[in-house]
This record gives C-alpha cells, structure tokens and sequence, in this order.
C-alpha cells in the first residue's frame, strides 16, 4: 500500500478506520436500546420545532446516537440543515 | 474472612474467539508458577477443553456425574500428567446444558474452592443458559474479545450481563491481534477495542500459527518457548498471579523488524 502511494496513488481511508466509526454506531444503538419508531416520531417533532421558529429544513434530518461507556450515557447529535425562512407575506404587502 | 481461591470465568460474546485457549494455557502457566489450579469445562454437548490440554482419553466421569451424584468430585477431576497443580473437570459430551442449573454449578465450585486456588470456568458462547450457568459461580470474569466488529459488539453485551450479575472484576483480553494489519489501518487497534469496552485489559495475544499446532498437539502454546502467543498467555497468567508484567512488544518477531534490528535500523 505505502508503495503504491509513492507513485502518487491516492491514498484510502483506513479500513479500521471505518471499523471504528461503525462500531460507535452499532454500540451507541445497542447501548441507548433506542426504538426505530420512536427516534423518527422525535426526528418528526424536531422539524415541527424548526417550523415553528421560522426555519425552513432544507435536507435530510440525521439523528444519531453517540455513546460514552465511561458515565454510561448516550448523547443524541441531530443535523438539521436549515435555511431561516423569508416572510413572502411582508414583502408581497410592502410591494402593493 | 479472606477468601482463598478464586473462581474466574472466561467467557466471549461470539465463539471461536480462543476462549478455550485462554483457560488451557493461562491455567496451566499459573500450574506452572506453583499454583493449585482447577480448570473447568462448563459447555456442555460440546466439550473442547479436553482436547486442548491433551486429557481427552483420560476422561472417566464428568460435569453432570458430579451434579447428579453418579460420581464424587475427585473421581471426576483429571490431573495432568506432567503438572499435577493442574486438574480438569470436563464437561459432558452426550447430555444437554440443561440438565445443570446455576446452583448446581455454584456448589461444584464451592466444593472446588477447598482444593484449589484459582477455578477457572470456560463459558459457552452466548448468551443462554450456558453462560448463567458459568458466571453463577463466579468472582471474577475475563472476556476474551477479537479485534473486529461482531467480536466486540457481542462483548459489549456481555458486559452488560456480567455488570448486572455483580461480578467482582471484569478483565479484558484481546486476543488474535495482527500488529502488521493494525499498522496498515487494516485491524481495530487493542486501544480502540479497550476505548468502546470501557474495561480493564488484562492482555494482548497476538495470532500466532503455533496455536493450531498446539491444539493439534495437547500440549498448551504456553510450553512453547518460541511462540509469542505463549509468551502473551504466560504474561495474564503472572498478571492474575499478582506480579506487575508489561505488555509484550507484538512487533519484536516480525521478520521486517528482525532484519531492521540487524542492519541497525530500528
């Protein structure tokens, strides 16, 4: 692999790397024993917050659990990508 | 008052880890240093132990002869030949696990306990009744982990189940570890594996092709001189013995490294 790099191969991204990520994630689920349905009825409420705070949800919605073994904890991390929504009502008003 | 033996169960989440190659070979070192040991097969239909101490045509009774009274204990209990610190009790190969319930086995060990400094219990795989019937017993635990995703997911909740049966000390193995693939990001690293477990590490057991051969053998990789697993084993055993061993060097064979070290380069 080194190798081949010295001929200006790209280099991969380390499998165990990979491993290690995906391992988080198999644990932090088993771990926080969370159910399917119940983190996407809290995925679905995380948008109507959004909405309700004027922003609009502009990608997909990601909520992955994230567990410390150390304090036995889970950490719920969401990625809402979202774009603060522009009041058409206002500008149609100030237009007339 | 202080309690004089101590009953350790090896256990693993999924099979063919090396559990029954931990107990074997970490039982006889301890032998070895002068120590009484007992080891015992707890899986029951599908008895291996026997054959990794080299014991198996010595076998009269077993496990469910003692339990049922078919047999006393000591009948039961087959010493090695060459170390006699060492004692097997073999499981059973032609009746179910269920025929022993947790309390049986508990008492069986109580019963090892006059005789023995350190009983260790090789578990079944799983998580089923073969396993509640290994920890019941148990002071202490040791979970032998592979450095790959099933391995240490399956090990993930078996701590749980250990944590919640009060166990006393739950030590950590990584076993079968590849230090050139670990280098080239091919293999989990041991301290990532320790990072997820949350547990202390006990030891680090290199793959080793002696291993096979020593189980073809009946003899245990510890009484090879020549294998670093050997070498890795007789180190837990110093470590559980009470005596403060480093972890070994998994690069120092490694034929690259050797040929460095000679032309002065590492």
């Amino acid at each position: 692999m080194s190798f081949l790099n010295m001929f200006g191969k790209e280099k991969e991204r380390p499998t165990a790397a990979t491993a290690d990520d995906r391992l988080s994630l198999v644990l932090s689920y088993q771990r926080s024993d969370i159910d399917e349905r119940k983190l996407k009825q809290f995925q679905a409420r995380l948008i109507d917050l959004c909405d309700e705070f004027g922003y609009d949800v502009v990608g997909q919605v990601e909520i992955r659990p994230q567990s410390r073994p150390r304090d036995n904890t889970t950490i719920l991390n969401a990625s809402i990508p979202v774009r603060l929504r522009v009041n058409t009502d206002n500008e149609e008003s100030a237009d007339l | 008052m202080e309690q004089k033996s101590v009953a350790i169960t090896v256990t693993s989440g999924k099979g063919g880890v090396g559990k029954s190659t931990t107990v074997a070979s970490v039982g006889l070192a301890l032998a070895q240093l002068g120590r009484q040991v007992c080891v015992m097969d707890t899986d029951i239909g599908l008895r291996k132990l026997d054959l990794m101490l080299g014991l198996e045509n010595r076998i009269v009774y077993d496990l469910v002869d003692v339990v049922e009274g078919t047999s006393k204990l000591r009948q039961s209990l087959v010493r090695h030949k060459e170390y006699p610190n060492l004692a097997l009790l073999p499981a059973a190969q032609t009746r179910y696990k269920e025929e022993v319930t947790p309390a049986q086995v508990k008492q069986l060990v109580d019963d090892l306990r006059n005789e023995f400094e350190f009983i260790f219990i090789d578990s079944p795989a799983g998580i089923e009744g073969g396993f509640r019937n290994a920890i019941a017993p148990a002071d202490r635990a040791i979970l032998v982990v592979n450095p790959e995703i099933p391995s240490v997911r399956d090990s993930d909740r078996v701590i749980g189940l250990l944590e919640s049966a009060d166990l006393a000390q739950i030590d950590l193995i990584v076993n079968r570890v590849q230090p050139g693939m670990v280098k080239d990001g091919d293999m989990l690293s041991v301290e990532r594996v320790q990072n997820h477990l949350a547990i202390n590490l006990l030891g680090i057991v290199p793959e080793d092709r002696r291993i096979i051969r020593s189980s073809n053998t009946g003899e245990p990789v510890v009484l090879d001189g020549k294998s670093l697993a050997g070498r890795a084993f007789n180190n837990i055993a110093r470590r559980i013995n009470g005596e403060n061993v480093p972890y070994l060097d998994l690069e120092e064979s490694s034929l690259i490294n050797r040929i460095k070290r000679i032309f002065h380069i590492a």
